[in-house]
């Protein structure tokens, strides 16, 4: 295992960026900061030297003599392909050879900024950076070449990893052989001329994507596969409750008769990550495992105990009703009371979402020791370094600049490993055993026990019609409990109330729907924040704002006596706020009105449908207002009356994402996002009971499997606005759409989500 | 002491008797492409062949597979070229890729005892293994393409 | 219930003790040197080795992990836990002062060389049936082949008065089948070799019939299955439950790769029958026994049972599963069970359907729910195979869930009780074979 040592390397920041051209030499091979970096491409993951010097046109990549290029990538690789995607649109613009392109998904150091891999924000962050990189190393290796030549730049052109004129034809690597130096002013920085997007050449293309390989084979190396010499395990004993927790005494008399088991550590945690936890350490992984389960241990428990699923529901349902809670949105016009007072009718309905986990594949663990240079090595996928390393700092007691996290592949992420306080035990483990490599894994039981899951929420919606029955007003209340309260409260902004609310609890409450006054408010459920972490999971807020927005469309274009597909296009009217005010937004509601006509179409919407069969229809946009992705659903059901099931027959997915920078690896995140809406609607959701989740493990957990997969259709709408987003959107309008045609099919509204067969044929009895 | 063949070589493992094998194969003998994912053989993820059948190696205690031989993914064909990581990479089924060693070596048992696969089968084949990315579609287009690739190769043989 | 037996028989036999210690009462035979090597042929000490097996002589006689006929192997009786004898040819503990007539005098009577009598754990009813060449045979093998160990026996946990060796002789009175073997001309040379096979050497019965109260075999109801070692022996007669009958070849098959696709895998105590007794025979041998047991299943041999209609019937099951989102044991045998236990339209071998298997179709949900706990090893069933078990990661619901489903499916009615007896069976003592 390499060792990290911290300190300024190469003289690159972030600021500097473009600004320092000249070769930067390493008698390494490679820069420090790569032995951290991981490669998803290379057989152990490990980053390929670099032959003789190598060119950093910029803090995103490298060139070296035989050519190849080194993308740095901040993001971590969790089923994306995120450093394909991200690279060839660097590729595209230097005119390199696919085939020279090596990713490195590069380790924690400061030198790379704000770190965080989620909000389906990657590709759309990343598509102007890495444009202008890629532009300055191209005009910087034509300059050179032409210089070489002696002839006007204008006269060269970059194709392919050469500089070709009448000259003759050079390499990037010869270039760099011989000499680099250029350097851009602020200026000329600002004013870079960028490829037309029209005569982008690998962006939108067929490529295979580099980490996919090692995914065949056994050779990608995930945080679980992280392994140093001299490594002990470890495995946890959680406390009774996420919070409040204090162990009273601890017996490990047998436990001390597993072969292996070492002690059994009592944490103290000051980042109040990981309260009442115990961990057990054994030469290896199962004896750690069996002798946690033999240590005896009580607790004075926290407070949660007894907190069940319906207290947090009930609880959200008595904080919506008292309007002095929440935080309430900038939507435009927010007087909604003279809406409703002149209002000719109204329609008010409440939606409830259970409890979701995050479930990913890779169990949480987190590596841990303190090298030999007095670095604190943080080995383990993480989604959020810059969020993670401040709370390891806190609990360690260290300098941020002494912890590095150390890049893996992720097996699964979701949004769980945005909250990186898995790593936290493991670290608290070292540091109490003088700074060994601690190997935490933890099991399945206890990464569901652990989880940040995504909240209970409760919903109402109201709206307000004219005696035309056209919307004049809308409301949109909604409680649960919010993640970046319990971890990144700085991400919080204010309401027009000043209270501050977190936006990926309550994002897809502000529609792009025209709807005269509008209010959205949201409620922190505070019962819901001391039972349990709240977590971002897969489509965060538009997972559950979406369904109630869009089933309660259909709710109201039925009380308006309208076809549920126009009454939504008539509303979806680029004016005013609802036009798009970034870039990444131009089209606004005339884009989310295309993809919900497209959808339309896929599904053959007004067709005749069976008996008990039935088509519905749902739009969202995700992730936020500011950088939207269009997205609609159609599906077509059957219900079978005689036991509540629902069966998805046909699901098509209309997307509006910009420009598809990696069309196969696009269409793959919908169909999975397509497929987990699918999931979260009919077949998962869990509960908390008396302060845990009822479900540990999938045995009783049960996310979608294959035989339950329908065929699903995607289609993009083709255009040349940005990109946005792509990871999370097509989870958000697949639920809605199903309530949609259950409801179409027989006749039944559910308002809770999952839709089990149970809570189905309840409707049916009522009804 | 635990025997077993382990991708054609004999290994050994000085561990107890009880020790899943998974945890062998891992830790012990450090090939870590099978993986851990519930520990009660619910998902697949940690997915081996047993004497040529897809084991869950997360519940199988290794002195139930003494003298037994055990192929893991890295040993499922010599240059990763089993027509199904072909397919795969075609397919480009995986995404995280967590699941996909398991995966791969429940279609390749499937495909040794029902070649020529329907939906049918290859639900209730594939049901154990859980994709939290939800690569089912891809997965299902990948063991069609290799089951395609594998007849394609015996009808030239038998030309 | 072993009270009420202690008493009963307890209470009647000491009565009767006085008269009776006449009857019971053997003479010890001396004491010899152990015989050597030169002393036999090579091919009579192969025919022993080959006999010892098929007569798992080392399955009883060798404890987990010891030395091989070092004795002390421990069984669970409702009598009480007994322990074998050292059958080394070690002088001091084992059977290394034993003459030939002493050790056929034990085969055949279950009377020890110095006379007193040897509990029926040991079958020698059935080793009585062999001829006198074959009992020479083993013990040439063992007194010249097996390594002497040194090895006193644990003493057995039989309480008062059970513990009365002379009381076996009572009980030979009343339950032991002292009939040599006798041919049966009304039946080929091949059934005749099965019989004096499975009848004798491998004593199929001590298993397979059912016993009465006291432990006998009750002959009347010769192979019709039996409660052994937390297992049950199934009926290898008309009385099986098998949906798909048993023909020679099914017999042959399971006999020789521990596994017959329409029935089931030799799991329990039945896997080192198979694959540490059996296997020694030649396959003859094993046809004589497949032969045999075809007759005593009395079934039509030119059946196919690709085309029956259980299989069709099983096969077609696989696609009427109940949705798993309302039916959990059809959802866990989908998740956990079905990577395996399904075959397309066709039965491929190491797919089986568990809604054919033996097991599913018994009166009881031992063994599948066995199966289920602990699995099968890969010196079990089909060599080289395993199946993991699920003791330490399905609950008792989880697997009564998967029994129901499957017993649902096969057709049968359900178990009662299910639940709690899926608990009992998980605490019942576990037997190493």
């Amino acid at each position: 295992m390499s060792r990290i040592s911290r300190g300024k390397s190469g003289g690159i920041t972030r600021r500097g960026f473009l600004i320092a051209m000249t070769s930067v030499g390493m008698s390494f091979g490679f820069p420090r900061h790569l032995l951290a970096a991981m490669n998803p491409a290379s057989p152990d993951g490990k980053v390929l030297p670099s032959e003789g010097d190598v060119y950093e046109p910029s803090l995103w990549y490298s060139i070296d003599t035989a050519g190849k290029i080194k993308v740095n990538i901040i993001r971590s690789e969790m089923g994306q392909h995120v450093g394909t995607a991200i690279a060839r649109i660097l590729a595209d613009e230097l005119e390199a050879s696919w085939d020279d392109i090596e990713i490195i998904h590069v380790d924690s150091d400061p030198r790379w900024g704000f770190m965080a891999t989620g909000g389906s924000w990657s590709v759309s962050q990343s598509w102007p950076v890495y444009r202008k990189a890629g532009a300055a190393g191209r005009i910087a290796l034509i300059e050179s070449a032409a210089k070489k030549w002696g002839i006007p730049a204008a006269q060269c052109q970059a194709i392919d990893g050469k500089v070709v004129s009448n000259k003759g034809e050079i390499s990037y690597g010869k270039l760099v052989e011989l000499g680099l130096t250029r350097q851009f002013t602020e200026d000329e920085l600002k004013t870079l001329p960028l490829k037309p997007n029209q005569d982008l050449k690998l962006v939108g293309k067929q490529v295979t994507s580099l980490d996919i390989a090692n995914k065949t084979n056994g050779k990608s190396i995930y945080g679980i596969d992280a392994k140093v010499d001299g490594m002990v395990y470890a495995n946890p004993i959680l406390p009774p409750t996420r919070y409040g927790s204090k162990v009273a005494s601890v017996d490990d008399t047998a436990a001390q008769q597993v072969k292996g088991y070492q002690k059994t550590i009592i944490l103290d945690d000051p980042s109040d990550s990981v309260e009442g936890w115990l961990m057990v350490i054994a030469s290896s992984f199962m004896a750690a495992q069996k002798a946690s389960k033999l240590v005896k241990v009580t607790w004075d428990a926290g407070a949660t105990t007894k907190v069940s699923e319906a207290d947090i529901i009930n609880h959200g349902k008595t904080l919506i009703s008292d309007q002095s809670k929440g935080s309430i949105l900038d939507t435009g016009n927010v007087d909604t009371d003279s809406a409703f007072a002149k209002a000719s009718s109204n329609i008010s309905e409440q939606y409830i979402t259970d409890t979701v986990l995050h479930a990913q594949m890779e169990p949480l663990n987190a590596l841990v020791f303190n090298n030999p240079d007095g670095v604190w090595e943080v080995h383990s996928g993480c989604q959020w370094q810059s969020l993670t390393l401040p709370v390891l700092a806190k609990a360690l007691g260290e300098d941020q600049e002494n912890i590095v996290l150390r890049s893996y592949m992720l097996g699964g992420g979701f949004g769980r490993r945005l909250n990186g306080d898995y790593t936290v035990p493991a670290a608290l483990a070292s540091k109490a055993m003088g700074g060994v490599p601690v190997k935490m894994i933890l099991t399945r039981a206890q990464d569901t026990q652990f989880d940040s899951a995504r909240s209970a929420s409760v919903q109402q919606l109201k709206m307000a019609f004219d005696n035309n029955k056209s919307v004049i007003g809308m409301e949109h209340h909604a409680a649960a409990g919010w993640p970046t309260q319990a971890l990144a409260p700085g991400f919080m902004p204010k309401g027009v109330n000043d209270e501050p609310y977190d936006p990926f609890s309550i994002a897809g409450a502000d529609h792009w729907y025209q709807v005269g006054a509008q209010k959205v408010r949201a409620i922190s459920n505070d019962l819901a924040m001391a039972a349990f972490r709240p977590g971002w999971l897969r489509s965060v807020g538009p997972g559950w704002t979406g369904w109630a927005v869009e089933s309660f469309m259909d709710e109201a274009a039925h009380h308006a006596g309208k076809d549920p597909l126009q009454f939504r296009l008539d509303m979806l009217i680029a004016e005013g706020r609802n036009a798009g005010s970034t870039p990444v937004a131009e089209g606004g509601a005339a884009r989310q009105a295309a993809v919900l006509k497209k959808a339309g179409e896929l599904i053959g919407w007004g067709s005749e449908q069976p008996e008990n069969s039935g088509l519905g229809i749902a739009s969202t946009f995700g992730q936020e207002r500011d950088m939207p992705t269009w997205v609609a659903c159609g599906v077509q059901v059957k219900v079978d009356k005689a036991n509540g099931l629902v069966d998805v027959e046909k699901l098509v997915i209309a997307i509006d994402a910009g420009i598809i920078v990696d069309p196969n690896g696009a269409e793959a995140q919908c169909q999975g996002a397509a497929l987990w809406g699918l999931s979260m609607a009919l077949y998962e959701g869990t509960e908390l009971l008396n302060g845990q989740y009822k479900d540990a493990n999938f045995d009783t957990y049960t996310p979608l499997r294959l035989a339950q997969a329908p065929e699903v259709k995607i289609e993009f709408i083709v255009n040349q606005y940005p990109p946005s987003g792509l990871g999370e959107p097509a989870v958000t309008p697949v639920a809605p759409a199903i309530a949609n045609a259950i409801y179409n099919a027989v006749g039944v509204r559910l308002r809770k989500l999952p839709m089990k067969p149970k809570h189905l044929r309840a409707a049916l009895n009522q009804a | 002491m635990a025997k077993f063949i382990l991708n054609g070589e004999a290994k050994s493992a000085d561990v107890e008797s009880d020790t899943p094998l998974l945890w062998v194969i891992r830790d012990e003998l450090e090939m870590t492409g099978t993986k851990f994912g519930c520990g009660i053989g619910t998902c697949g993820a940690c997915t081996v062949h047993v004497g040529g059948r897809a084991t869950r190696s997360c519940i199988t205690p290794v002195s139930s597979v003494e003298g037994a031989e055990i192929t893991t993914i890295e040993g499922l064909a010599e240059k990763d070229d089993h027509p199904l990581q072909i397919s795969w990479k075609k397919i480009q089924v995986p995404q995280c890729g967590y699941c996909q060693s398991g995966q791969i070596m429940q279609a390749a048992a499937l495909l040794k005892d029902i070649p020529n696969p329907s939906d049918k089968d290859i639900d209730a084949v594939m049901g154990g293994n859980l994709c939290r990315c939800m690569t089912y579609i891809r997965i299902r287009d990948a063991i069609h393409e290799a089951a395609n690739t594998i007849k394609e190769g015996n009808d030239e043989q038998n030309i | 219930m072993l009270k009420r037996i202690v008493i009963g028989i307890g209470g009647a036999s000491l009565l009767g003790l006085g008269l009776f210690s006449l009857y019971a009462w053997n003479s010890s035979i001396d004491p010899v040197t152990p015989p050597l090597t030169k002393d036999y042929s090579p091919e009579v000490i192969a025919q022993g080795k080959i006999l010892a097996s098929a007569g798992y002589c080392s399955t009883c006689h060798t404890p987990p992990g010891g030395e091989e006929y070092a004795g002390n192997y421990e069984m669970h009786t409702e009598f009480g836990t007994i322990y074998s004898s050292n059958i080394t040819p070690d002088v001091k503990t084992g059977i290394g002062s034993w003459s030939e007539e002493a050790f056929m005098r034990a085969m055949r009577t279950g009377v020890s060389r110095d006379g007193h009598h040897l509990l029926p754990a040991f079958p020698y009813e059935h080793f009585n049936k062999m001829s006198d060449q074959d009992i020479n045979a083993i013990y040439a093998y063992i007194m010249t082949s097996i390594s002497a160990v040194e090895q006193e026996k644990k003493d057995n946990g039989i309480p008062f008065p059970l513990n009365i060796r002379a009381l076996q002789a009572g009980w030979k009175l009343l339950f032991a089948d002292t009939e040599p073997f006798v041919e049966n001309t009304d039946k080929s040379e091949q059934w005749n070799r099965g019989a004096y096979l499975a009848e004798g050497v491998a004593h199929c019965g001590a298993c397979h019939t059912p016993r009465n109260a006291l432990g006998g075999e009750q002959y009347e109801k010769m192979y019709q299955g039996a409660a052994i070692d937390g297992w049950i022996a199934p009926s290898l007669t008309d009385t099986s439950t098998s949906p798909i009958p048993w023909r020679a070849q099914d017999f042959y098959e399971y006999l020789t790769t521990g596994n017959s696709p329409y029935h089931g895998s030799a799991a329990g105590p039945m896997a080192p029958v198979m694959h540490k007794g059996l296997s020694a025979l030649p396959n003859s041998d094993i046809e004589a026994i497949s032969v045999y047991f075809a007759a005593e299943n009395g079934t039509d041999q030119s059946i196919d049972p690709s085309t029956s209609e259980s299989l069709k019937s099983a096969i077609a099951a696989q696609h009427e599963q109940a949705d798993l989102r309302i039916d959990q044991g059809a959802r866990l045998y989908a998740t956990t069970c079905q990577a395996c236990h399904y075959s397309s339209e066709t039965i491929v071998k190491g797919r089986p359907l568990i809604t054919l298997g033996s097991s599913t179709h018994l009166d009881k949900p031992t063994n599948l729910v066995n199966i289920m706990l602990d699995g099968v090893r890969s010196d079990q069933g089909i060599h080289g195979v395993v199946m993991p078990g699920f003791r330490d990661a399905l609950s008792d619901q989880d697997i009564a869930s998967i029994a129901a489903y499957l017993r649902q499916a096969a057709g049968e009615e359900s178990w009662p009780k299910l639940l709690e007896q899926v608990g009992e069976i998980r605490n019942q003592p576990r037997f190493e074979h």
